[in-house]
C-alpha cells in the first residue's frame, strides 16, 4: 500500500515537472523578438503585415477562381487551351519574362552612385509595391545586381554612365510617396553622396524590356 | 563526513529521486515566474496588444500562405490531366512548368550552400554604435546579392523565398523578408552550381562584406555545405496591378 503511495507521488511530481518544461519552452519561444521591439515598431510590423495580408487574400481568391473554372471546364469537357494561355501570361508578365507597360516612376540618377546605393533604390521600390523594375534598359528579376564604385556602376553585367533611369511600374503615388519621404531613401542618399542628383517622376506610362537571362535553374529541380 | 555519507545511503533511493524532482520542479516554477514577469508588465503598457496584434497577423499570414501553396498544387495537377487538343495542351502545360520554375513557383532541390548569419556576441568597444554589432537588412542584402554574383540560381532566407518582388527591410533589431518577420539566425540558402562557396568566397565583395562586418565587429558568419539544398516556393502574391503585357506593335513598313 505504501508502495503504491509513493509511486502514485512521483508520478504526479514527474507529471507536473513534464508541464513546467514544456510551459516554460513555450514561453522563451513565443514571438522570437517581437517583445524586444519598440511601439513604433510594433506598428511599422503591424501595418506591414496587414497590407502583406490582404495580397495574400486576393491571391487567394484569384488561385480559388481559378480552380473553380478549370474543374466545371474540366467535368464540361470544355478545352483549358484559355485558361493555360491566361495563366501563363501571368506568371511570365510577373517574372519578368514579357515586356511590360503601365504608370510608374522614374528616378533620374545624375552623377556618382555606387552600386549598393543603387540596391537601396531597388529595396526601396520593391517594398512599396513596385511591379517591374528596371535600370537602364536591363530589367531587373532575381540575379541582376547593381554593383561597383560611384559613378561605375554595373547592373547586371552592364555598365552606366550617368545620367541613367531606374524606372518602376506601379502606383505613382504610393512609389513616389515611399521614395521621398522625409528620412527615406532618397533623403538618405542624397546626404550620403551629395554629388549626385536624384530626381523622382511620376510618370503615366513606362515600358519595361522582357529580360535577356535564362531563368529556369539549371542545378535543380522541382521538388514535389 | 563519512556519517553523512553513511546517512545518504541509508535514504531509499525514491526518496532521493523525490528531493531531485522537487529541487527540479521548484527550479522550474522559479523560472516561469521570472519568464512571466515582463509578459505581465506589458499589459499594463501600450505594447501587449501590439504584441498580441502582430502575433495574430502572423498566423493568419502562414495560414494564407499555406493555402496558396495548396491551391497552386491543386490547379497545377488539374491542368496537367486536362483536355483539349492534347499536344497544344502539353505544349502549354510544359511552358507553364518552365515559367513557374522561372518565377520561384515550385519547390527546388539540387546542389548549394547554406549560410547563416548571426548577430556578434563581442562587447561594443566604447564609443561605437551599437547597431553595428546587429546583423542589418542590409548585411542580408549583400550576402543575397553576393550570391547571385557567385552563380546561386534560387536563394531563400529562412522559410522566404527571394523573388523578383522580394524587399529585405529592417525592423528594430530584426528583418523582414517578403514583409514577413524574420528571427535570428537568419538562413541564407543558395541553389547553384556545386563549386558556389569557391566561386563566393573568391569575389572581392564577399571578403570586403566578410572583413567590414564580420573581423571588425564579430557578426557571426557559419558555412554548411550539404549534399543537396532545398528551396521552398514563393508563397505570394503574383498579381499585376499597374503593369499589363506589352503587345509589341507590328514592325512599321518601310
Amino acid at each position: 500500500m505504501r508502495r503504491w503511495r509513493n509511486r502514485l507521488s512521483i508520478t504526479a511530481v514527474a507529471f507536473v515537472l513534464g508541464l513546467l518544461v514544456v510551459v516554460q519552452l513555450r514561453t522563451q519561444q513565443a514571438g522570437p523578438g517581437l517583445a524586444g521591439l519598440s511601439a513604433q515598431e510594433l506598428t511599422l510590423l503591424v501595418a506591414n503585415l496587414s497590407a502583406r495580408n490582404d495580397q495574400l487574400r486576393a491571391e487567394v481568391g484569384t488561385l480559388e477562381r481559378e480552380l473553380t473554372t478549370i474543374a466545371s471546364n474540366q467535368s464540361r469537357g470544355e478545352d483549358s487551351v484559355d485558361q493555360l494561355r491566361t495563366e501563363l501570361a501571368r506568371i511570365r508578365a510577373w517574372t519578368g519574362l514579357e515586356p511590360v507597360y503601365g504608370p510608374g516612376v522614374t528616378i533620374t540618377v545624375d552623377g556618382p552612385l555606387d552600386g549598393p546605393a543603387v540596391e537601396d533604390l531597388l529595396n526601396e521600390l520593391r517594398n512599396a509595391g513596385a511591379e517591374a523594375l528596371a535600370v537602364g534598359d536591363v530589367r531587373v528579376v532575381p540575379g541582376v545586381t547593381a554593383i561597383g564604385a560611384p559613378g561605375a556602376v554595373v547592373v547586371g553585367g552592364i555598365g552606366l554612365d550617368a545620367p541613367y533611369e531606374i524606372r518602376a511600374i506601379g502606383s505613382p503615388q504610393a512609389l513616389t510617396g515611399s521614395l521621398t519621404r522625409v528620412g527615406g531613401v532618397i533623403a538618405v542618399l542624397g546626404a550620403t553622396y551629395p554629388d549626385a542628383l536624384l530626381t523622382v517622376t511620376p510618370v503615366e506610362r513606362l515600358e519595361l524590356p522582357a529580360t535577356t537571362r535564362t531563368m529556369v535553374p539549371s542545378h535543380g529541380q522541382a521538388r514535389l | 563526513m563519512t556519517a553523512l555519507v553513511g546517512r545518504i545511503r541509508a535514504l531509499p533511493s525514491w526518496q532521493v529521486t523525490l528531493f531531485v524532482a522537487l529541487l527540479a520542479l521548484g527550479f522550474l516554477i522559479a523560472a516561469q515566474l521570472s519568464a512571466e514577469g515582463p509578459r505581465v508588465r506589458y499589459t499594463t503598457q501600450q505594447r501587449s496588444p501590439l504584441v498580441e496584434t502582430a502575433l495574430d497577423l502572423q498566423a493568419q499570414q502562414d495560414a494564407l500562405k499555406a493555402q496558396i501553396l495548396d491551391l497552386r498544387d491543386r490547379i497545377q495537377a488539374l491542368q496537367e490531366q486536362g483536355e483539349g487538343s492534347a499536344a497544344l495542351v502539353r505544349q502549354l502545360n510544359d511552358r507553364l512548368e518552365e515559367a513557374r520554375l522561372a518565377a520561384g513557383l515550385l519547390p527546388l532541390t539540387g546542389t548549394g550552400i547554406v549560410l547563416r548569419l548571426e548577430d556578434s556576441t563581442q562587447p561594443v568597444a566604447p564609443g561605437a554604435n551599437e547597431s553595428d554589432y546587429i546583423v542589418s537588412a542590409a548585411d542580408v542584402r549583400t550576402v543575397v546579392e553576393e550570391l547571385w554574383l557567385a552563380g546561386a540560381e534560387a536563394i531563400s532566407i529562412n522559410e522566404e523565398r527571394v523573388t523578383g518582388s522580394t524587399a529585405i527591410i529592417d525592423i528594430g533589431g530584426s528583418i523582414l523578408v517578403n514583409s514577413a518577420y524574420q528571427a535570428q539566425p537568419y538562413t541564407v540558402t543558395a541553389l547553384g552550381p556545386p563549386d558556389l562557396w569557391s566561386r563566393l568566397s573568391a569575389q572581392p565583395g564577399f571578403a570586403d562584406f566578410f572583413r567590414a562586418r564580420a573581423e571588425t565587429f564579430g557578426i557571426r558568419v557559419s558555412l554548411a555545405e550539404p549534399e543537396s539544398v532545398d528551396i521552398p516556393a514563393f508563397a505570394g502574391t503574383i498579381a499585376l496591378r499597374n503593369a499589363r503585357v506589352l503587345v509589341p506593335s507590328p514592325s512599321p513598313s518601310p
